[in-house]
């Protein structure tokens, strides 16, 4: 459940710390959540599906990074422009190259493998719990490990965490601050285009209209609320994934009202944006040694 | 060249359209169509006739409003997302406000359900407002998600409380006709909303022209810190700037209610929030270019029904077009067109949108 968050996050943390907030994730999601499926329909193939996803990631990724740092387009108009562009776009491709509207699904569509662990597949209990997941929640897990070395120990992470912080310093070493700007919003697009393929590819296997859903949003909320590092975040994104797993959990065993229950993520997002934001501000204002840690 | 540098940005914006255009047509071609037969059935659908010229007028209406709702809160920096949830709080309210107040005649009737909903949409924006303000949390994520918090919670009224029982589908019970916005083109829906509208938009650039109040709000969108040192309380002209946006698009939701529906329904609106926030880059946060921008879009839309009813052409192709638009226009500076004189300045900041 929380899987694209945490993936989308990881990737907008990369960009928030060189000073970018790629809310265009969203789009990135939505348009690579269709070409995944697409890809899949067409080929049978997952993995061509994953791999078109991430070029097409890259892709709208450069589009963003091309309108914000080429023609100095305000970061959030230049996000929310690709967010506008892809749910017409994938509309557009649903009813042009599927002739249906609304959803697409067909049986042909082949999903992401779901992995049996070896040891804990045959333990009763834990195999519920840790196996059976698919690929690519595995690989989120991975990949936030990735990035807090990514991030914390490497000279990559560190000059991208300069850029963010002090980009005068960054250039006066001979870094190109808008290079590392690209680069972050090249890994944000790779890393939305897992999001999306899993989204589509994942426990259901089609495409809906809009199916992300805000999810790129929530991821930027995640981020906020995980002080834009990995290991919080991904708690952050994994709290968010309860929060929407609880919503449609509730909805048929209790007899609250639906719509409350879908309301939790939404909230919970708003209340943890407000306090991450503020714990963030006042982090930032305190010490601007943190990067030296 | 003069000439072409103080219109920049108006240029700029017509660039991003014929770009956007070229393209459609590649696409209309691509699809086996002819681009002249497409074009003129859409100029045919959106004028020719009451119905279809009442149907743009119809489509203008929300799209104005919705990109004065954007602008308004553009002129404090402030990106309101949120116009989509405000306006859903804004048509539930004028639905409450239309269905239970009976006995009044509609000229006292329809004032008093408008600024219900005007207001129901300005205490719903007055949240992001103030947290934007106050804690400087990203108003892009908060609007956002108050979208889908305000479109769960008037589902969740029009399915339960507030449901008609006659009804099979989630929608309230039907609006006195005293709260009913009278048409004006028959036969289609084409309302006072209309002038209405206008009447709003002409109040607000009177406002932002001509009044000490609107003086201090472009101050405070142009550099809050020195607002801030001339004595003018800046958080409190945001939180303010920003509840007369979300008042506009609460006004949204009241109009279509009452002016096109004549109940609410659950999830009504097909994204009238979001149309906002593209005309309102396109007019460059401009109030007197934002009347043509809508209408042009108004025109788009309505045209690409009689396109697709003649031609069989899908109207998502006007879908993509609309987004390449968005896409180009979102590009600050597309042409950097230089002052010929010796003193050129690099950009022309004053009139390029003032975002942040």
């Amino acid at each position: 459940m929380s899987t694209p968050i945490t993936l989308a996050a990881m990737g907008l943390i990369v960009t928030e710390l060189s000073g970018v907030t790629n809310i265009g994730v969203e789009g990135i999601m939505l348009t690579t959540a269709f070409i995944s499926v697409a890809v899949s329909y067409f080929t049978g193939s997952w993995v061509a599906g994953l791999t078109a996803a991430i070029i097409a990631g890259i892709i709208l990724a450069l589009i963003i990074a091309l309108l914000h740092l080429k023609f100095q387009a305000n970061i959030f108009v230049a996000g929310i422009a690709i967010n506008l562009f892809a749910i017409a776009f994938t509309r557009f491709l649903l009813v042009n190259i599927f002739e249906t509207s609304g959803s697409f699904y067909s049986p042909e569509i082949v999903p992401i493998p779901e992995l049996e662990i070896p040891i804990i597949a045959n333990i009763p209990l834990l195999n519920k719990l840790f196996s059976g997941y698919l690929l690519t929640d595995y690989l989120s897990i991975i990949l936030v490990f990735v990035f807090f070395i990514l991030i914390y120990k490497t000279t990559w992470g560190l000059r991208i965490r300069f850029v963010g912080n002090r980009p005068e310093a960054v250039e006066a070493a001979g870094i190109n601050v808008t290079v590392k700007k690209y680069q972050t919003l090249v890994v944000s697009g790779i890393m939305g285009g897992i999001a999306g393929a899993h989204l589509s590819l994942g426990y259901t296997t089609q495409f809906i209209e809009n199916m992300t859903n805000g999810r790129g949003f929530i991821a930027v909320a995640a981020m906020f609320f995980g002080g834009i590092t990995p290991i919080k975040t991904w708690f952050a994104s994994l709290f968010f994934g309860f929060t929407e797993a609880l919503g449609n959990n509730l909805q048929s065993s209790l007899g609250l009202p639906s719509q409350f229950m879908l309301m939790i993520p939404y909230l919970a997002t708003v209340i943890a944006i407000t306090i991450g934001t503020i714990r963030y501000r006042r982090k930032k204002d305190s010490d601007s040694e943190d990067i030296f840690k | 060249m003069n000439f072409l540098y103080k219109y920049q940005t108006t240029i700029n914006v017509l660039i991003a359209i014929a770009a956007a255009f070229i393209i459609g047509t590649i696409v209309i071609i691509f699809l086996g169509y002819s681009p002249a037969v497409a074009y003129t059935e859409m100029i045919k659908g959106a004028f020719s006739g009451k119905f279809n010229f009442g149907g743009t007028l119809e489509r203008f209406v929300p799209l104005l409003l919705s990109g004065l709702a954007f602008i308004i809160a553009a002129k404090v920096s402030f990106f309101n997302i949120g116009v989509e949830g405000q306006l859903y709080f804004g048509g539930i309210t004028a639905a409450f406000l239309g269905v239970y107040i009976t006995g009044l005649p509609a000229v006292l009737h329809i004032p008093i359900v408008l600024m219900g909903a005007a207001i129901a949409g300005g205490v719903w924006a007055l949240i992001p407002g103030y947290l934007n303000a106050k804690f400087n949390v990203n108003e892009v994520c908060l609007t956002i998600m108050l979208n889908y918090v305000a479109i769960q919670f008037t589902s969740y009224i029009v399915n339960h409380p507030f449901k008609n029982p006659n009804v099979g589908i989630p929608q309230t019970p039907n609006l006195q006709d005293s709260a009913m916005l009278p048409k004006i083109i028959f036969p289609s829906r084409a309302n006072i909303g209309l002038f209405i509208a206008l009447a709003v938009l002409i109040f607000f650039i009177w406002l932002f022209s001509k009044t000490t109040v609107g003086y201090k709000i472009k101050s405070v969108g142009n550099n809050p810190f020195f607002s801030q040192y001339i004595g003018i309380k800046s958080k409190i002209i945001v939180v303010m700037t920003v509840i007369m946006s979300g008042m506009v698009g609460g006004l949204i939701g009241g109009i279509q209610i009452t002016g096109i529906h004549g109940y609410f329904i659950d999830q009504f609106s097909p994204g009238y929030g979001f149309d906002g926030i593209m005309i309102g880059f396109l007019s460059r946060n401009n109030l007197k270019a934002l009347p043509f921008v809508a209408f042009f879009i108004a025109v788009l839309r309505s045209g690409s029904i009689g396109m697709e009813r003649f031609t069989g052409i899908p109207k998502e192709v006007i879908g993509i077009i609309e987004a390449l638009i968005i896409l180009f226009a979102a590009a600050k500076v597309i042409i950097d067109i230089k002052k010929s004189s010796v003193t050129a300045q690099n950009s022309s900041d004053e009139e390029v949108m003032e975002v942040g």
